[in-house]
């Protein structure tokens, strides 16, 4: 083969054999090429951001300079400490870290309800809950902010975790799973005359590790990103979280230039706890996501 | 015969098992959607202190009203745009993936990350990236066409780089999903179709968009929902609406309404017409394909 591809000679055996494999493996190169260049366009904006990050103004203004700047990881601390970020990260972890407890919390007791308990008006209940999924934020957003007020939990962290606690999706999944688990099992706990929270700690969550992980990295990747409601309902800035934390940002300048450098460090740390979570756990997650196609 | 899969039949502990569920769902969701529905038929004053009934008069001032029109029009037309940009770019990743046997899952993280890319972090990074006089991407597509690119003063640049923007962060989501349908598809049908000697090209438009098209479908409308619905803070960090409204979506539009100018019954009511949109959409997904979950809300 090596001798007839080098001299281009044309050959009588196995024409189309020969055919295949240069046409497979020409093929192959242009899909990782094609691959590659798409990954990396998509990851582009980051990756100069990330340099740009340790840039000085003088250089950011040099608009071609892609160099790792002279500024180091000073902007990040400056970011962190001066611009309070450290105090916005904390505040966006404590939000995130109760609406994904409550909310798989909460989810997990409803399901077990749903699924395992004979129900007057299962129907309904379903509808009931089904029909959130109609009601985003922005429909219900004036209402939901003169609530907050009479409530007299504005500009707190009540008013940013309290209405995510619940939700239809995570609900749902969990029904779900808990459906596809053996009907062999419930009959033993039946039989063994198991109360129903013991069922739930010792046979379901065991049972639904993978599906609780999975729904809770969706749940902190969804949390972290919220934007438009914490800064409608947060006045108070050392009360904020980071995704309203970088707006502030903008606002730095020094001797009337916008320092981009230390946006760009502020925009990168608010990326990296949802980044580090789906990276680590991006199994789970896809396997959750792959129950919604049955 | 008595249900084995269901041990339990207590309905007041049922009851007590679906409570805080539905104590949230209904103080913080329904409370407030049907309190929208009524405000929506009021005027405002006084940051709400003070309330007249006007029957349909925020609607019929909406529908008169040409800066809703445009923002309406400005934001069908952005939906449209995201959606076919997203589909179509993740579409071709997710199909190279997919065709791709080797070092399958280093590439899957590096191709889905934009799912936990934040849209105000995606927003911050391209508004300094492709700022009009700083941005290095803007400086070279300058350099390349040799056009100008000001999206600071121009509506139609100001419109598409916000387009793109809000489609880079949303293609993490469909090429999980899309690569998911691809691998859900049976290799008997694909292997058929190879031996007929049918190119990749024309086995991805022939053969898998027509068995994935459940998955398209419901992309087209979570990917509409989130264009209407998630990309605030890409309007509220670029651009603020501008130019001359270019970029004054419905989202950006009701935020300005109810919060700048403390005009909620107007708000209320945009709030209704957002809702009708919800369900129109939601209404599509649950029959086409019903055995599709919304995440995101």
């Amino acid at each position: 083969m090596a001798t007839e591809s080098e001299t281009g000679a044309p050959t009588t055996p196995s024409a189309s054999d020969r055919f295949d494999l240069s046409a497979v493996l020409g093929d192959d190169f242009y899909i990782h090429a094609a691959l590659v260049g798409s990954i990396l366009l998509m990851g582009l904006p980051l990756i100069l951001a990330l340099i740009m990050s340790t840039q000085s103004t003088t250089e950011i203004y040099q608009v071609t300079n892609i160099g790792i700047g002279s500024k180091g990881l000073a902007n990040f601390q400056t970011a962190l400490t001066d611009y309070h970020l450290m105090q916005y990260m904390v505040n966006s972890f404590v939000m995130a870290s109760v609406i994904v407890v409550g909310k798989v919390a909460l989810s997990l007791l409803a399901a077990l309800a749903l699924v395992y308990y004979r129900l007057p008006y299962e129907r309904a209940v379903f509808m009931f809950i089904l029909l959130t999924l109609l009601m985003p934020v922005p429909v219900r957003i004036v209402p939901l902010f003169q609530l907050m007020a009479d409530l007299g939990w504005a500009n707190s962290m009540l008013a940013i975790t309290g209405p995510y606690l619940a939700s239809a999706t995570a609900v749902f999944l969990f029904r779900q799973h808990f459906m596809s688990i053996p009907g062999s099992l419930v009959e033993n706990a039946r039989l063994d005359g198991v109360g129903p929270i013991t069922f739930l700690v010792k046979v379901l969550i065991p049972m639904s590790k993978g599906m609780i992980v999975g729904v809770s990295v969706i749940t902190f990747i969804y949390a972290w990103n919220q934007y438009l409601w914490p800064l409608i309902v947060i006045s108070d800035q050392n009360k904020q979280v980071v995704q309203v934390g970088i707006k502030y940002l903008q606002g730095a300048s020094q001797s009337g230039l916008t320092q981009w450098g230390l946006i760009m460090a502020g925009a990168v740390i608010a990326l990296i706890p949802p980044l580090v979570v789906l990276i680590a756990l991006h199994r789970p997650l896809l396997e959750t996501f792959a129950l919604q196609q049955k | 015969m008595p249900d084995f899969t269901r041990p339990y039949d207590s309905k007041f502990q049922a009851g007590l098992l679906l409570l805080p569920t539905a104590v949230v769902l209904v103080t913080f969701l329904y409370y407030p959607a049907v309190q929208t529905f009524r405000l929506s038929f009021f005027q405002t004053l006084l940051l709400g202190t003070k309330q007249t009934f006007v029957g349909f008069e925020n609607f019929a001032n909406l529908m008169a009203s040409p800066e809703y029109q445009m923002s309406f029009l400005i934001s069908v037309g952005f939906a449209a745009v995201v959606v076919v940009g997203t589909l179509a770019a993740s579409l071709f990743v997710a199909y190279l993936l997919f065709e791709v046997d080797v070092g399958s899952s280093t590439y899957l993280v590096a191709a889905i990350w934009p799912y936990a890319l934040p849209t105000a972090v995606a927003a911050t990074v391209l508004l300094f990236l492709m700022h009009p006089t700083l941005g290095i991407i803007t400086h070279y597509v300058e350099a390349l066409t040799g056009l100008t690119f000001d999206w600071f003063t121009s509506g139609p640049l100001a419109f598409l780089t916000v387009a793109l923007v809000a489609i880079w962060k949303q293609l993490g989501y469909n090429i999980i999903f899309l690569l998911a349908a691809f691998n859900n598809i049976p290799e008997t049908l694909t292997e058929s179709a190879q031996l007929d000697g049918v190119g990749r090209l024309k086995m991805l438009y022939r053969v898998y968009v027509p068995l994935i098209s459940p998955t398209l479908v419901f992309l087209v409308v979570i990917n509409t929902i989130y264009a209407f619905f998630q990309t605030f803070p890409l309007v509220d960090l670029m651009t603020s609406g501008g130019p001359s409204n270019a970029t004054n979506l419905l989202i950006f539009k009701l935020y300005r309404d109810a919060f700048a100018f403390n005009s909620l019954g107007k708000a209320s009511a945009e709030s209704v017409i957002l809702f009708v949109i919800v369900a129109i959409l939601m209404y599509v997904q649950l029959t086409i394909s019903e055995s599709y979950a919304h995440y995101g809300a």
